[in-house]
Formats: C-alpha cells, structure tokens, sequence
C-alpha cells in the first residue's frame, strides 16, 4: 500500500454495497465477513481503493444514508470487529478503504433527532433546522422530486417544521451550530483512528441555510467543509475526502478550496455526456464539458464514473440534453427516478460489449480518479421494479449456482432478490464462468486496469483534445512531463476514417499500449487512421 | 468558168459535207453529253430536296428568318431553291462540258474557267446566305432591344443594322466572285461610312437626351429607384 | 484542385463531407458575391438547427460560384452563439461547409452540387434557401424540413406573404399558366426556397437537365414541375415576407423577364408529356398557419408607367405577326388604338398562349420570341394596375383567380396547337 500523500491522484476505486457483496452467515444480506472472503477478487481485478456505502446503524430507509449512529456497525453487517477485520485484511492486500461519510442529515431514528424532537427547549433541539411555518427558504428545489412535496415536514411531537433537503424520514443537520461541527468531526476521527483511509462526504452542497439563496454552494458551506479539512490535517496524513456535489464544473471548483477544502470530487457533469456523446456519435457533449471544466489545485483529482449506487442524474444538463437523454436511454417510464435513469451499464448499453468497453476505456483515460460500480465488469443487469434507486444494488453475481454465490440464505430471504432474466442474470453473467475465458469482460476489465496502471500519465496528465474533422472521433493527448499517451475514440457503430493534425509531434512512434504494436512514425502530413465499430487506441508516443 | 465555179461550189460542198461529218459525232456526244447532265441534275435536284426536307432544313430556315427574305424576294422556299441551285450548277457544268467537246476554239477552256468559278460562286452564296440570316437575327435582337429599353426609332435602328450586314455581306459575296471588285468595294466604304456617320449624328442631336438618360442609368446609384419600377417578381 | 470534368464534387468537399458522415438535415445556401446578406441567413439556419433540429444530424452547405467578395470565408466566420450550457446546448456539432461547385454558370450547378451532397450523406431532408433574402427566420428552415421529415412529403413549395399586387410576373404569367399547365395551385412556382426529401432528390439528380440551358437560369422552376408532374407528394408552407435587397449588378428587366419566361416556356417543353393530358386543376395542400399579407400594396405608380405599348406594338408589328394570330395581333392593335388600354384577361391569356406556341415551334430564336413579350406585358401591368393598384386585397386576389381560370379555358387550344407541332 502506498505512502504517498497523493496516492488518491493515483487511485482506481471500486465501489460496493457491503449489504449486496457476500454474505457469510446466510440471513440474505452481505457483511463484512463475507466482504472480507472476496478481497481477493477486488485486488486481482487491479483496483487498489474499494469505497463502502453507509454501514452504519440505520432502519434503512433510504438504504444506509439515514444514519442513526455514526461511530457503530449495522448489526446486519457485522460487528467493529468483522469491521477492523476487513480493514486490515484490505489494507495487507494494499488495497485503501473509504467509507461514507453523511454530513448533511441524520435518520430520524438517530438519537440526537429523537432528543431533539422532545421539546423546543432540548439541548439537541439547535442541532437540526426548525421553523414555525413551512415558508421559510421559499423557492429551495427539491431534490428527491417523486417522493417528497415539500423541503419541510411537521413534526407533531415537537410541533414544528423540520428542513429536510432529502427523505422526510432524514432531518438536516444545522451546521450553523458548533457543536454539530464539533460532533461530526468527532465521528470522522472515530474513523480515521480504526484505519479509514477517507471519506466520501455525501451531499455537501446542502449544509448551510439562507434566507433568499437557494441554499446550495453557500459561503457558509464552504467554511464548514474547511473546518472539518483543517482537523483531519491536524489529525492525520494521507487520508482522503471525496465530495459528492452534484453541480456544474465550476461550482464543484470552489469544492477544492485552495486544496484546503476536499482533495477530490466528483465530476458528474462528465458522466451523463460520456453517455450522450456515445448515442449522438458525436464528441461534442464530451469536450465541451471537459474544456469548461476549471483548472484545479495540484492536491486534488477529480473522480470520474460512468455509474453508481444513484440514478444516472440528469440534473446537470439542459433541458434539451435531458430530454434526450431520456428518451434514448429511458423509454420505459420505470427507467426513470426523480431527475435520472435507474439503470446499470450494461442495460443502458444494451448488454453490447463494444460499447461496454469503449466507454470503460473513456473512464479509464479520461482525467481524473475513476471509480468502478460493483459488478459492472461483468456487465451485471438491473431491476428498474425493485423501487427506489434499488434495482442498481441487487446481490453481486459470483457465480450461477445458489443465490450466485452471494448468501446460502434460503433465495426468498435474500434482502434483495437476484437478476435472473436470461440476458443478464446470474446463470449467464457471473465471476465464476467470466473467469474460465481470457476474453471474458471481467478479464478484459482487468487488462484495461492494467494497461492503465502503466502510467501516470493517465492519473495526473493534462489533457488536450484535437479536433479532427470527424466529429464521431474524440482524439486527445495525455501529458505528463515527457511522457505522452495519444487517445483516439471511434463513437460511432460504423468504421471511420479519421486525420489527425500531429505536425507538432512529427518524428514519433505511436505504440499501442495494449498489444505494443507499432503504428507508422508521425510525419508533417495528417495522420490517418481508421477505426472499427466504437473501437479506441491508446498509444504511447515514444521518440525512437 | 462555170466548171470552175462548179468546181469551188463542189468542193466547198464537199468540205461542208466532211465538217459536218467531222462534226456530227461530236455533236452526238454533245447533246448526249447535255441530256444526260439534265437527267442527273433533275435526279440531284430531287435528292437535294429530299434530303433537306429529311433533315427538317425547312423550320430551321424559318427559324433564322431565311424563309422569310426567301418569300419576301419572290424566291421558292429553301429546299426547293437549293435544289434548283443545284440542279443549274450540275446542268450548266454538263453542258459547257457538251460544248467543249464541239471543239470550237472560241469556246475551249470555258469549262475549266467555269470550274474555277463554280466554288467562289458557291462560296458567294454561302457568304450572302450567311449575311442575310445574320442580317435578320441582328435586325430582329436589336428592335427588341430598342423596343425594351425605349430606345428612339427602334425600326430605323434595326433597319440601319439589317442594312449594313446585307451591304457587308452583298459586299464580300461580290468580291469573292470577283464583280467590279474596285466599283464595289469603294461603293461600300462610301455607303458604311455615310450611315454611320448619319446614325452617329442622328443619335448625337436628335436623341440627346436618351443618349444621357442611358449613360446615367448606366451610372447610376444603385438606391436611388426607378420611378417606373414595379414589383415583377 | 483540378476536377475532372464530370466530377460534381471536389476533393477538398469530399474530404470535408467524409468527416461530416451521415446527416438528417441538410441546408443549402448557393451564393454569389452575397457578403451584405448571407451573415443573417447563416445566423438563421445555425438557430433553427438550434431551436428546431437539436437531435438532428445537421449540415449548412454553402455552393458558392466564384464570389471574389469574401462571400465564403463570411460564412464560415460567422460563430455560433453559444449562450451558456444552461440555457442552451446544441447537443452535436455544427457542420458547416463552403464549397465553390464547378460546371455551367448558374444555380443548376450550385444546385446540383447541393443534392449530390445530399444525397451522398443521406440526408433526410433537404432545404435550399437564397443567400439574397434579408427576412430569413429560423421559422423558414423549419416550415421547409418539417413537412419533410416528419410527414413525408417530398416536395414543399414556399408562400411568400406579400400583397396580390406583389410579384406582377408571377401573378400574370408564371403562376397562371404553370396552374393550367401543371394542374395544380402552386402559388409561387418560381420556388427560391424549398424543400424536398432524400427520394425526390435522387430522382432529380438522375434526370439529363443538369447541363441544358435550363440548368442556367431556370431550375426553381423546373423543379416544382418535375416535383408535379413526376408525381412526388408536395405541399406548400407559408414562409413569411421575402425580402432581397436590389443588387446594382441584376440584370435589366428585359433580361429577367427572357430568363423567367423563357424558363417557364423551357419547363413545359420538358414536361410536355405530363401536363398535355391533365387537365383542371386542384388545390395543393398548404402546411402550416399561413401569414398575413401586408396591407399595404407595393408602392407603384401605374399613371407613370411607361405607355409604350401601343408604340411599342407599332415597331414590333413584323415580329409579332410571326408569332401571333391574326385575330389575335388585331385585337391587340384594337385595344391600344382607343383612349383606355384595356388588355383583358382573355386577350392576355391568348398572347401569351400564342407566345407559348410560338416558343415550342422554334419559329425564330426563342430568345426573341420572350424579348418579344416584354412590352405586351408591361402593358398589360399597366392595363392590370390601372384597374387594380388601390382596390381591396380581395378583389385582387379575385381577379387573378379569374385570371387563372381563363388560363385553364385557354389550355385546350394550346394542347391541341402544341399537338399539331408535333405531328409536324
């Protein structure tokens, strides 16, 4: 495992849900236990930071966000111990852990809202966000727009309104009061001490209220965020915080601080144009999105992906984007939830394998940190029936037996029930079989990884589009100090021809990095080149 | 003396006789010579005709105006006029070949001479037949373009030019066949140079004021409108 | 780059077209020295590929004929408004490309560089505009794609919102007779805009008119009579006020005139087999709310219009016995000898029936016989204005309907004339 500070600049991060992982004990739900039996799998695939959902205790409302205690394990996990057991045993593979980290609200069932509730007068009363009338920051959006009315609820214990800018069931924190601060801080350390490598700091935009603003990205937020920076630096060293802010590039910026706020965030204006400019076959979205997006401290990386555990959201983008977005990726109503499209990689890309791996090849090349949804390098499918953003978390399919492999539980007791669609489920995609065939997705997941781990150029170069005259071709250059890596995408389904003005690089080798094979020396005319269907090189520019 | 007499009278009988001898056979071919020429020129006459009718000459001749001057000259139509054309040439060139063969010295060498003028008198015609057709599309492009832009005497204009191509033309058909070559062509200067010397000072003076109105429409503003503009298209 | 002489494209434009691909909406802007007008157009066509098309595969292709004032580099300058990516992002890249076409002088060369183009990237649907236009919306792009792209049809003509005494040589020859002929109500057959779909275009670019005569002036024409009479869907869409500023180097009027006329006359030559036997006339569907016609008619001053006709028919008595009937060249004599021109419709139809005629014969260089036209027309304007320049927009439009329908009476005479030519 490294040492370096900077090793998040570095990071290829797999992202999981303990809960749909492994189950070790057979009650139908991951653990720790069972997580720690595939530790194995996680490093040989190639990545070296897995990101945990919340594993906290909560009643699982909003699956593990709505947090009730943030220093404890969920029983149904597991204990601290399985808990520290895990983290050792990851960090002896080299692989970092970060864990969730849900600053903005609790559960409604954590202790500090039930003693707030109690009366106005409660000490805890001040640690969330009150008000006698629901009109009080008019004009706030709301977030979750198809469950929720309303940013305020009535409580009729403590008869008041309560802010909430996501379930009713999760009450803002009110970090205009020290004491959360102070508290919450205390929770991160209790971490930190047991080895977390860092956080993923959930909804951070939504911290601080005011008045006449649209209570998102505020001054006040900013200082908050700092604060929390500024004890972890005094605390430790080489730990992480990832933001999540759902906002335009250059908001997120300010996300960064000086690199005194977050050492990463993610980009998602990125992510839903990955997936546009691969249906419009035009690389348009993609560069613009990449050359609006601010410079930022040297500390800091950006975390790219093409999904998560949420909706692929739609809410950073026009209204025109949206809609066709939607209508391309989203035909079935059920598809889609609050401002985004419930679905896995493989299902929005038709289970096309070409596809599939154009667009790993674009996270894997594109600036930034990237992240890998579980399950995505097989190509696991999705239940857009399960409710919620559920349909996305069902059990990890290691094999195509019982339950996949997942839990000896009887099958009706899984927490979640498995994919079992002929297409995509556990009997045709699953770890086990991928395994058996060097070309499977999972093996060739891992090649990319690998290729990818070659160079730094890709964690921490700068990055300069060309722009050929075929649109359906993204070309950009990877630079870090002499080390160069020329990109070439075909978005298209057909083969195309495409001439790249490389004058400035007259004289050198295009190796391609993944069968080193030599391509002809670039001269002062334009370098052709002809791609098949969605396909991409990497090439190493060497001077020989 | 009366033999004598007798004698001369006798012999002269005789030799008129022998010339006449002498001279039958050729006057045999000679008449052959001349009715077979007419036969052939009927039956060219005939092919010229049918010819031209086949490839539709009459319309287009009608087209460049010829048909008109044609009618107007109290000439036949086309086809037929060159088949007539036609027909004299080959007839003629028959029967002065008839005569040569009579071998009268005066006469010897007119066929070569005349084969000699039948290509410029060919020439000539075409030269005319050109200038007259040329003459009528001009005659006719330019009264249209005087009507249209309300130019004065549009049909003395076009008249004028109908004239000078026919003079040019009539000029240049004469002197190919080589008549009064000096007369004509000295003729002509006096008569092109008169007209357009009369045509420049006609147009000076009398049409003075068209002569500026079509320079400054030539010059003119582009914003500035046409008072008699209206909205065409 | 030298082109072989059949090639229609360049290298560069195909090399330009490999990187464009495959397009749904193409836009064609044929221009020749047009730098005080084509900015707008262009700023048009990018905001309709904006507002309208913002999923669609879109090209502008600009077919320029030699301008030696900037013309092309113009537009291919001229920046798209970006705005911010909040308020509106074009979802795909804009194509824009400025190609000089080669061949005959001429908008059937620009045009046919168009289609060619058109059809070698697929194009769904296709719209011409003209470069000379100062009220092009984006509106106009999309009442001419729209019909095409999604209702099939695969010609749409133009509607000009303009006053019925708008358009004098459209209203009394072209439209008219192109109704008689054609059998349907196109209102502006000389369509300088228009729209069509990838099947009519391929159809047209396998026809043998592209290097005529035709080709030089008279292919708007042309195409609304191929799009009629070889049978293809059309309709029509109301565009708006057509607006071009006058160039200081047009043509004469009589020069316009011969190349209108002559065009007209040109087409029914070329469609002669279609329109002999049709007969009456239908209504061509209009796409599309229609817009209100300026209430103001152009102003005109039909007292100054020049009264040259009946000098006019004096000097052209020899020429016009040529082409006209007696009776006919005798009424005319008849209706300019008296104090009042009045050159009836039915008098008017004959003339330019006999003109036709006359025309298809060949009986003299047709360039003449259209010459021959102009003043008869410039009187019949006048006769037309004398009675009609302040009177309502209803009453005009009346009468031109008359007009239209003594066009149609007269077309049995003209068929069985044009069918006696032909035995000949």
């Amino acid at each position: 495992m490294t040492d370096d500070p900077l090793w998040y600049k570095d990071a290829i991060v797999y992202q999981l849900h303990v809960k749909s992982f492994a189950d070790s004990d057979g009650d139908g739900m991951g653990d720790f236990r069972g997580l720690t039996t595939r530790l194995d799998y996680i490093r040989d695939l190639g990545v070296d930071t897995i990101w945990i959902l919340p594993m906290y205790p909560s009643p699982f409302r909003d699956d593990g966000y709505d947090i009730a205690d943030y220093t404890a394990i969920h029983p149904s996990y597991g204990t601290l111990d399985d808990f520290r057991a895990f983290l050792d045993a990851a960090h002896a593979r080299g692989l970092k852990v970060i864990t969730e980290l849900v600053l903005n609200h609790t559960s409604d069932q954590h202790q500090w809202f039930k003693e707030a509730r109690r009366s106005r007068d409660d000490p805890k009363r001040d640690w969330y966000v009150w008000s006698d009338t629901d009109e009080k920051y008019a004009g706030v959006r709301i977030i979750f727009v198809d469950t929720e009315r309303s940013n305020w609820t009535w409580d009729p214990d403590s008869k008041q309104y309560y802010w909430h800018r996501f379930f009713s069931h999760q009450p803002d924190l009110n970090y205009d009061n020290p004491a959360v601060r102070e508290e919450m801080w205390l929770a991160m350390k209790f971490w930190l001490d047991l080895g977390v490598d860092g956080f993923r700091v959930d909804a951070v935009p939504y911290l601080i209220e005011r008045e006449g603003t649209s209570c998102e990205n505020l001054p006040e937020t900013h200082d908050v965020l700092k604060f929390l920076r500024r004890r972890l630096d005094e605390h430790c060293t080489g730990k992480m915080l990832l933001a999540e802010a759902n906002q335009w590039p250059e908001d997120v910026r300010h996300y960064f601080g000086d690199g005194d706020e977050f050492h990463m965030a993610f980009h998602f204006p990125l992510m839903p144009r990955m997936f546009m400019a691969l249906k419009l076959e035009d690389r348009k979205p993609l560069v613009d999105i990449v050359e609006r997006t601010p410079a930022i401290p040297d500390t800091c990386q950006w975390g790219i992906f093409l999904r998560n555990h949420d909706e692929l959201t739609l809410e950073m983008v026009s209204e025109t984007e949206r809609a066709y977005m939607y209508d391309e990726y989203a035909r079935e109503p059920g598809a889609r939830i609050n401002v985004g499209i419930r679905r896995r990689l493989a299902p929005l890309l038709e289970g096309d394998r070409r596809r599939i791996e154009l667009m790993n090849g674009l996270l894997m090349s594109m600036p930034g940190s990237p992240i890998i949804y579980y399950g995505d390098e097989i190509g696991m499918g999705d239940n857009i029936y399960l409710g919620d953003r559920n349909g996305v978390r069902t059990p990890m399919q290691w094999t195509g037996g019982w339950n996949a492999g997942f839990s000896s539980a009887d099958p009706e007791r899984l927490a979640q029930p498995l994919i079992s669609n002929p297409l995509y489920g556990y009997q045709a995609v699953n770890v086990d079989s991928q395994r058996r065939f060097e070309h499977s997705l999972l093996n060739w997941t891992s090649r990319l990884i690998k290729v990818r781990r070659s160079s730094h150029v890709f964690s921490r170069g700068s990055t300069t589009f060309l722009h050929p005259a075929n649109h359906r071709v993204l070309a950009f250059l990877r630079t870090l100090e002499a080390e160069q890596v020329l990109v070439v995408c075909n978005l298209s389904s057909t083969a195309q021809a495409v001439e790249l003005d490389l004058r400035h690089l007259a004289g050198m080798l295009p190796i391609e990095m993944f069968g080193r094979s030599v391509f002809p020396r670039i001269g002062e005319l334009p370098y052709m080149l002809t791609l098949g269907s969605y396909d991409f090189f990497w090439f190493r520019l060497r001077r020989l | 003396m009366f033999q004598m007499i007798a004698d001369a009278i006798n012999q002269a009988g005789v030799n008129f006789v022998d010339a006449l001898v002498r001279l039958l056979p050729r006057m045999v071919t000679t008449i052959t010579i001349i009715a077979v020429g007419w036969l052939i020129a009927i039956f060219l006459r005939g092919v010229v005709r049918i010819t031209l009718g086949w490839f539709k000459v009459g319309p287009r001749v009608e087209r460049v105006g010829l048909a008109a001057s044609l009618k107007a000259s109290g000439l036949p139509p086309a086809e037929s006029l060159a088949g007539s054309i036609v027909f004299w040439l080959v007839w003629i060139g028959f029967l002065i070949s008839g005569i040569d063969v009579l071998g009268f010295a005066s006469l010897q060498g007119l066929v070569s001479e005349f084969a000699a003028f039948v290509p410029r008198l060919i020439v000539a015609i075409v030269i005319f037949v050109i200038g007259v057709v040329t003459a009528n599309f001009v005659w006719r492009a330019a009264l249209l373009a005087a009507v249209n832009s309300h130019a004065p005497s549009p049909r003395l204009l076009s008249g004028a030019a109908w004239w000078l191509i026919l003079l040019v033309a009539g000029a240049m058909a004469l002197e190919q066949i080589g008549v009064a070559q000096t007369i004509v062509m000295t003729a002509f200067a006096i008569a092109f140079g008169s007209l357009m010397l009369a045509l420049a000072i006609a147009f000076g003076i009398g049409a003075g004021g068209v002569a500026r109105r079509i320079v400054e429409h030539a010059f003119r503003e582009p914003d500035r409108p046409d008072p008699d503009e209206v909205s065409h298209l | 780059m030298r082109v072989p002489e059949t090639s229609v494209l360049s290298d560069d434009l195909v090399r330009d077209l490999m990187a464009v691909g495959q397009v749904d909406v193409l836009v064609g802007v044929p221009t020749l020295n047009n730098a005080g007008t084509v900015t707008s157009v262009v700023r048009a066509v990018s905001a309709a590929f904006d507002q309208y098309f913002p999923r669609d595969r879109t090209l502008l292709l600009n077919s320029d004929g030699g301008s030696t004032d900037g013309t092309p580099d113009l537009v291919r300058g001229i920046r798209h408004d970006a705005g911010t990516v909040t308020v509106s992002h074009r979802l795909r890249t804009e194509h824009r490309i400025s190609a000089p076409y080669h061949g005959l002088p001429g908008k059937g060369s620009a045009l046919r560089q168009i289609l060619t183009v058109a059809d070698l990237t697929q194009a769904r649907a296709v719209a011409v505009l003209d470069a000379d236009v100062t009220t092009v919306t984006p509106e106009w792009i999309a009442a001419l794609v729209r019909p095409v792209r999604d209702q099939q049809y695969d010609y749409v003509a133009p509607i000009y919102a303009r006053h019925p005494t708008d358009g004098l040589l459209i209203s009394q020859i072209v439209r008219p007779l192109m109704r008689a002929a054609y059998g349907w109500e196109v209102r502006e057959p000389l369509a300088v805009e228009f729209g069509c779909s990838t099947r009519f275009l391929t159809h047209c670019l396998g026809q043998d008119i592209w290097t005529s005569e035709l080709a030089r002036y008279g292919m708007d024409l042309w195409i609304t009579g191929e799009a009629l009479s070889a049978g293809f869907r059309s309709c029509q869409a109301p565009l708006g006020q057509r607006l071009a500023p006058s160039s200081p180097d047009r043509p004469g009027f009589p020069d316009v005139f011969a190349q209108v006329v002559g065009s007209v006359f040109g087409c029914l030559d070329v469609h002669a087999a279609y329109w002999l036997s049709r007969t009456g006339s239908d209504p061509l569907p209009v796409v599309g709310a229609e817009f209100a016609a300026p209430s103001e008619p152009p102003v005109v001053d039909a007292a100054r219009l020049t009264q040259t006709l009946a000098t006019d028919l004096r000097e052209l008595q020899d020429v016009l016995k040529t082409i006209l009937r007696p009776e006919t060249l005798a009424a005319l004599n008849e209706a300019v000898a008296g104090d009042r021109l009045d050159y009836t419709d039915a008098l008017w139809v004959a003339t330019v029936g006999e003109f036709l005629i006359a025309h298809h014969r060949g009986i003299m260089s047709r360039d003449h016989i259209t010459r021959a036209l102009v003043p008869l027309y410039l009187g019949r304007v006048r006769s037309f204005l004398s009675q009609y320049s302040a009177a309502a927009p209803a009453d005009v439009d009346a009468a031109l309907e008359s007009l239209c329908l003594e066009f149609e009476r007269m077309k049995p005479g003209v068929v069985a004339a044009w069918r006696e030519t032909v035995k000949r």
